[in-house]
């Protein structure tokens, strides 16, 4: 029984998503490759498929985690760490966390520069301190 | 990023050599999610990387393996070796049997080719202009 099922998921999808031509122009993109024969383009073409469904259906869970409706940036980075072999390769490739964030953090840094009091004509700085110590 | 609007028109044709199409990997984004599920353009544009980045690993890995071998031609047994070797063991099993199947059917096709070629080479030339019009 179980030797038939892989039979029916092979003929299903014989035919990759993925066009290959374009497959094989970003392996070509490394120099080092030198050719590459037409099964494996293949077989990297269905790996890349799966690999695509792997990360649609682990960023979907993380959304549903987190209770969004739209699968976002964050949570695609929640599901590439979870995944070790994934997140060696991929995570620092990942572009930075949103923007909001750094503009939020310049904003708290106004707001506590604003809010500090001048200190007195000659009070000693921490740094002096410091300074003469180390 | 780009301040010079010549370079970012080339590196728009590069972006399109290596990159797979948005059209396709939305496709099979959907095929996998549920049907309201939703995906920000962020999001996709980044799984279109991610996408493009596992290409390159998997290459490279492979390619390795072939240049440590002495081999110039990357073929099916490589790529799935680089995947369990990467950690993408689950892709790399329904692979090899899909290779297996893959190389049946090629055979066959060969084998084809090759009665076929060898019908002909055993006609005498003459034939030709014997052949019945019809």
């Amino acid at each position: 029984m179980a030797e038939q099922e892989p039979e029916s998921t092979i003929t299903e999808s014989v035919q990759p998503e993925i066009p290959t031509r374009r497959v094989k122009r970003i392996m070509k993109l490394d120099k080092d490759i030198n050719k590459v024969n037409a099964e494996a383009l293949v077989v990297i073409t269905h790996a890349t498929e799966f690999f695509l469904q792997f990360l649609a259906e682990k960023s979907a869970l993380v959304a549903l985690e987190k209770k969004r409706k739209t699968i976002k940036l964050e949570h695609l980075r929640v599901a590439v760490k979870r995944h070790q072999p994934t997140s060696d390769f991929l995570l620092d490739s990942l572009p930075m966390p949103a923007q909001p964030s750094d503009q939020q953090l310049l904003k708290d840094r106004a707001k506590s520069r604003a809010n500090k009091k001048p200190v007195p004509v000659g009070t000693r700085k921490i740094d002096a301190f410091f300074q003469k110590f180390t | 990023m780009v301040d010079n609007s010549e370079a970012s028109a080339s590196s728009d044709i590069k972006e399109q050599d290596r990159l797979l199409p948005i059209a396709n990997v939305g496709r099979i984004m959907k095929q996998i999610l549920p049907q309201n599920a939703k995906i920000s353009k962020e999001a996709k544009e980044t799984m279109q990387e991610c996408v493009s980045e596992f290409i390159g690993f998997v290459t490279g890995e492979a390619s390795d393996k072939c240049r440590k071998e002495r081999r110039k031609t990357i073929n099916g047994d490589d790529v799935c070796w680089a995947l369990e070797t990467l950690g993408f063991d689950d892709y790399a099993e329904p692979l090899k049997r899909y290779l297996n199947k893959y190389r049946e059917i090629e055979g066959d096709r060969a084998n084809q080719n090759k009665a076929s070629i060898s019908e002909e080479m055993e006609e005498p030339p003459l034939n030709r202009s014997n052949q019945p019009k019809y």
